[in-house]
């Protein structure tokens, strides 16, 4: 029973984090209709950044201020310098995302080196939470709280705000929306500035649970991502949510009772997603001709 | 010849072969497949096996064996991609390719885990009047004859009626249902084709390497080679073996420099060829070779 309780909130607390970075991923797709593959290379840069700052200013909040801002700025600079030259071209847009991986991974090999890096936690974070015979970090209560708010903030952003209603409009029908004389390119470029911060601010919250930042992220977290991305639905929060927990706790307990399909969990619940409910398991129905 | 010349030509074509494979499917039919990798690699993988599991060396039997598996690989693969289009399907075939490459790492016993599988030599032809045993210069050659007699059967395949039937799809897919086409089975058959060529490249992959690892198979590998292609000019053929060229060329004379940044090159390439060469270099160089020909005349 503890063990079960442990596989769950250890599945719970992974989800958030899933969702956190998968919900710039699946806003930025419903709006622009790209997938930015870079995102996961974001989310490693944002984190090696964050390191950065964190150990040199022995602040985990600057830290995970740094992570975000600066992944925020690397999600403007693509997507400003060369989304933006490929306008209506989708396919070639995930492409130059494409790219980016490789450039973005390569220089923060350049930069850092090999050898994975880890923040220091301030020492309220460390302790743990007795779970009848085992011990459960409350670190992970701090992300899993964390996520839930964030969850609330983008939800209220989506359903009660004009942004949120101009945003939801834009990815039923972006034709329209200009012709009732709203500009959604601020729009667009704010929204792949808050998933690219996102990532960034997840990667260093989360840090001390995932094990450090290693220069594997950019190429391993992605797909994972992806698979959120479309199990929950894309471009509800909501939808990422649901994707992101489903995946983070079915990986959890695959990972505790039969690990050799852990890894397969995410991709096998994409496919069977893509196969037999396209639009995901809370996801819009989108009218964009993919 | 100089031996890393050699080992450089060899290369060049075996990964053309991969790329041509790659268009048969990306350039002439439209579909954006991040799976090739996987199929080039469960290819090698089962070519692997055979010579180092079951001590089969004979060329012979583990060509048709490596084809054999990357065509069943496709045909799954196929199946349950072409069920979704355009974007669905890059992503299928991206959770396809991953799912590959987990497979490879988890199955330690049978394929090496991480570390692969190794320890594989030039291919035993055993027959009467090839040598017994190969040289770089000898495998290249071989490799050399292969490619030739896939790009031949390639050639002729996408200048048949059933090669325009994929323009075709490419074009207007609707249109050529209404036309009385099966779409599906067309493209269906289009992909398992082209995991048979991606399979002949994968077994003449790992016999030059001689160790086949998961790096190899996953969806950064695939990527690459659809940089092959896009660079070449994809729906040209040629252009997936001036992309190979281009590529390697490039990544052989970076890596006596300095090989660590090679990513870094290869990614800028990437994304310049995507924003600003994004017919690739054949066409350049087809409407070049006009303009020489017209004015000879």
């Amino acid at each position: 029973m503890d063990v079960l309780t442990i596989a769950l909130l250890s599945g719970i607390s992974f989800g958030m984090v899933l969702f956190l970075i998968a919900s710039g991923l699946s806003l930025v797709l419903g709006l622009m209709g790209i997938i930015n593959v870079a995102h996961g290379a974001i989310f490693m840069v944002g984190g090696y950044i964050g390191v950065t700052v964190g150990n040199a200013t022995d602040s985990f909040f600057f830290a995970v201020l740094t992570g975000a801002v600066s992944a925020g700025v690397i999600g403007l600079v693509i997507e400003r310098g060369f989304l933006r030259n490929l306008y209506k071209k989708e396919l070639d847009q995930i492409l130059v995302t494409f790219a980016f991986v490789y450039i973005m991974t390569n220089i923060t090999l350049w930069i850092w080196g090999p050898w994975p890096k880890n923040i220091t936690v301030p020492s309220m974070l460390t302790s743990s939470v007795p779970i009848g015979s085992f011990r459960f970090p409350i670190h992970r209560f701090l992300v899993i709280f964390v996520g839930g708010i964030v969850c609330v903030c983008l939800w209220w952003l989506q359903e009660k705000t004009k942004i949120g209603a101009i945003v939801r409009a834009g990815m039923d029908d972006a034709q329209m929306v200009s012709v009732l004389g709203l500009n959604l390119t601020p729009i667009t470029i704010g929204l792949f500035v808050l998933g690219s911060s996102l990532a960034g601010f997840a990667s260093v919250i989360a840090m001390p649970m995932m094990g450090g930042v290693n220069t594997e992220l950019g190429t391993s977290i992605i797909f994972t991502a992806i698979a959120v991305v479309i199990v929950g639905g894309i471009g509800s929060v909501q939808g990422t949510l649901a994707g992101a927990l489903l995946i983070g706790v079915v990986y959890n307990l695959a990972a505790t009772y039969f690990p050799p399909i852990a890894k397969f969990t995410a991709y096998i619940a994409m496919i069977l997603i893509l196969l037999f409910r396209p639009s995901g398991l809370l996801g819009r129905e989108l009218q964009r001709q993919f | 010849m100089d031996i890393s010349l050699v080992s450089l030509l060899t290369k060049i074509l075996i990964f053309g072969l991969l790329a041509m494979s790659l268009d048969l499917v990306f350039g002439y039919v439209g579909l954006w497949s991040f799976a090739h990798a996987a199929l080039f690699g469960v290819s090698a993988y089962a070519a692997a096996i055979f010579v180092i599991h079951y001590h089969i060396t004979s060329f012979w039997i583990v060509l048709p064996g490596g084809m054999f598996v990357a065509g069943i690989v496709a045909g799954i693969f196929g199946f349950i991609a072409l069920r979704v289009s355009a974007i669905y399907f890059l992503l299928i075939t991206l959770a396809l390719g991953q799912l590959v490459f987990g497979i490879v790492t988890t199955f330690r016993r049978l394929t090496g885990g991480s570390n692969g599988l190794a320890g594989i030599q030039y291919p035993d032809l055993t027959f009467p009047f090839l040598p017994a045993a190969l040289s770089s210069t000898g495998f290249y050659y071989l490799t050399l004859i292969i490619f030739v007699v896939c790009a031949f059967v390639l050639y002729t395949l996408l200048n048949s009626p059933f090669g325009y039937s994929l323009r075709g799809i490419r074009e207007n897919e609707s249109r050529m249902r209404g036309l009385g086409y099966n779409t599906w089975l067309i493209k269906f058959t289009a992909f398992i084709v082209s995991g048979l060529f991606a399979g002949v490249a994968g077994v003449l992959y790992v016999h030059f390497n001689g160790i086949i690892a998961p790096g190899d198979v996953g969806v950064m590998a695939s990527g690459a080679v659809m940089l092959m292609v896009i660079i070449g000019g994809a729906g040209t053929l040629w252009g997936a073996l001036i992309g190979s060229v281009v590529i390697l060329s490039l990544q052989h004379f970076i890596g006596l420099i300095i090989p660590e940044r090679w990513p870094l090159v290869m990614g800028i390439c990437f994304a310049l060829v995507v924003i600003c060469l994004r017919g690739g270099i054949f066409p350049y160089l087809h409407i070049l070779w006009r303009k020489v020909s017209s004015c000879e005349s």
